[in-house]
């Protein structure tokens, strides 16, 4: 199963997006329409890229917007770039979210004591190589992180491309603890800390900061996907969400997307062009301690 | 002693002759990521240089224009020129080559390859502005008492720790505020630790322990950035003079001067040049001195056929 993306507007603009398609050709949402296993049996995931490591760019799938493109944020009116906080530079791994997972708003963890995010499970993939936006890998996951992000559930998930040339090596969180001594505990300090510079608090975890192993995280992914069949099959509110999609509803489903409404909606984009450049203050380097 | 003043200011033998800021220009051949990639430089009205013996070691601050000519400035308000080689986050080691002619920036080759720097955890690249600052040279020949090792060859080494990435090949004014004893491989490597000038934080940084304070951790990952920055090609830790401690700005300045005096002797052929490039188009008193004619041949000389001209203005 392959994937390709049409990018559309400037790169670094409020009309930049990032349209998906399947081998076909055909339309798709990385939201809905992308599996959420590669395989099964093996607990082998599809992970789609927003963010690719030692970027600022905060691009999300944009859960809002028919066929779900990828966007860059915006807060406040700006595009949204994520703050260099020391010793980090951008994003420490490939950023991004597993398809056909949500975390309901409706719904409060048992865990967290928290509500959802909204949005689909994020993950963090660690391998080596350093990824492209859009791009549709496959990924063992190794653990799972509990995060409260401003006071919602905001799971984070450990994983590593299938492809890395280590990737035999690491089948569950200890093995990153043994094999990359220091990157667990820089990515609890990362998320602790991104936001602080744009005057937001620490973010809280729990389980006391501690990554939870493999199978815990299969069954979290799992529930978030028994969440995201309800949002599809109607079992639950959308809300805002937009739920269009060209492969998983049937034809009498509100949410089935014809290739020309598909097409349409593309249309409407602006051309692909030139991006623009990123600000410079994007490379300030914030320095502060925990407290 | 020279009577006639041509071009920078290199022309005159005190150090500390105030003087207007000087603006360069750089010229690329060939392509980045390549070994046929050089940036040449130019002054302001396109004559080639030597960033290696050409540009001033110390430079003018305009708030300066008004004191006048040989007025030494308090220690504080000294600034040096510093020649950018590595942007801060990015792997290629770009150097100025010190045994081609005009000595332009390129791209180190170890066994045969281009060379990248290893990117070590939690670092991405180079975590400062790298390079060099010009008209200084750590002499092979001479021993520094504390380490007991020699100069590696080169012109002295400079951590920008300012806010703004940099480009290869810019030239950038630098606030000095310390210094760390670095052994690289055997040899003696100091790197000082500066702050462009522009900077918004440059005003309050006036020593290593405003360092310290404005920006901590930053000091203690260049140690461990420097001791460790090699292992990946297979290479040993570096070790470092004075227990791996900055010493302040007054103990780097000494260091800045001694090296610039090595320089001022090897292009005036009083030291061993070894391999050593020493054309220059600005140094009296130098035997190694060439016309403006001279330099153009030499960079029209490295044009091949598929080579682009590309030019920028600092």
């Amino acid at each position: 199963m392959s994937f390709t993306v049409e990018e559309r507007g400037n790169a670094n603009s409020l009309s930049y997006r990032l349209f998906f398609k399947n081998a076909e050709g055909k339309y798709i949402s990385p939201f809905h329409d992308i599996p959420i296993y590669a395989d099964e049996s093996q607990n082998i995931f599809h992970m789609v890229v927003e963010v690719p490591r030692w970027t600022n760019a905060k691009m999300e799938i944009a859960t809002k917007d028919i066929l779900n493109p990828i966007k860059q944020d915006v807060k406040k009116g700006k595009l949204r770039y994520v703050a260099n906080v020391f010793p980090h530079k951008g994003y420490i791994w490939n950023y991004g979210a597993i398809p056909q997972t949500w975390e309901d708003p409706a719904h409060k963890d048992g865990d967290t004591d928290c509500c959802g995010d909204n949005d689909p499970i994020d993950v963090c993939e660690i391998g080596s190589r350093v990824c492209t936006r859009g791009e549709v890998i496959k990924v063992k996951v190794l653990g799972i992180l509990a995060m409260i992000d401003e006071g919602e559930t905001d799971w984070k998930v450990i994983a590593i491309n299938v492809e890395d040339p280590e990737a035999k090596d690491f089948n569950n969180i200890s093995d990153v603890q043994r094999l990359k001594p220091g990157y667990l505990e820089a990515t609890v300090d990362w998320f602790r800390r991104y936001k602080v510079p744009d005057g937001k608090p620490e973010n809280r975890f729990a389980f006391n900061e501690e990554f939870k192993d493999k199978d815990f995280a299969i069954e979290v992914i799992k529930s978030t996907h028994n969440f995201w069949k309800a949002l599809i099959g109607q079992q639950t509110k959308a809300g805002e969400l937009n739920c269009k999609n060209t492969c998983v509803s049937s034809g009498d489903s509100p949410f089935c997307c014809s290739a020309d409404e598909a097409r349409a909606a593309v249309g409407e984009t602006c051309p692909c062009g030139e991006g623009e450049p990123i600000p410079s203050s994007v490379d300030k380097w914030f320095y502060y301690e925990r407290k | 002693f020279c009577s006639s003043v041509r071009q920078t200011a290199a022309a005159v033998p005190h150090s500390y002759y105030p003087r207007k800021t000087m603006h360069y220009q750089t010229e690329q051949r060939g392509h980045p990521n390549s070994p046929d990639y050089r940036i040449y430089f130019k002054t302001s009205d396109g004559k080639y240089i030597s960033p290696f013996h050409d540009i001033p070691l110390i430079a003018e601050s305009e708030q300066n224009d008004d004191v006048p000519a040989k007025k030494p400035k308090s220690e504080n308000k000294v600034l040096y020129n510093m020649v950018v080689e590595v942007p801060r986050w990015s792997n290629a080691k770009m150097e100025i080559a010190t045994k081609e002619p005009l000595n332009p920036i390129k791209q180190d080759v170890k066994k045969g390859k281009l060379r990248y720097v290893a990117n070590i955890f939690p670092h991405k690249g180079y975590i400062w502005n790298y390079g060099a600052l010009p008209q200084t040279w750590e002499d092979p020949s001479h021993k520094d008492k504390e380490t007991d090792c020699c100069g590696d060859n080169d012109p002295i080494d400079v951590c920008d720790i300012g806010t703004q990435v940099c480009s290869p090949g810019q030239v950038i004014q630098v606030k000095v505020l310390g210094i760390l004893a670095m052994i690289d491989e055997g040899e003696m490597d100091w790197k000082v630790i500066a702050i462009n000038a522009n900077d918004e934080d440059a005003e309050k940084l006036n020593c290593i322990e405003d360092v310290r304070k404005s920006r901590p951790g930053h000091l203690e990952a260049t140690v461990e950035w420097f001791r460790k920055y090699k292992v990946p090609d297979g290479k040993p830790e570096n070790q470092f003079g004075f227990n791996g401690e900055f010493k302040d700005k007054d103990f780097a300045v000494e260091i800045i001067k001694s090296t610039h005096e090595h320089w001022r002797a090897l292009v005036q052929k009083q030291t061993n040049a070894g391999g050593i490039e020493c054309k220059n188009m600005s140094c009296c008193n130098s035997p190694f001195q060439f016309s403006a004619d001279e330099a153009r041949a030499v960079v029209q000389s490295v044009r091949a056929s598929k080579n682009r001209l590309r030019q920028q203005q600092w």
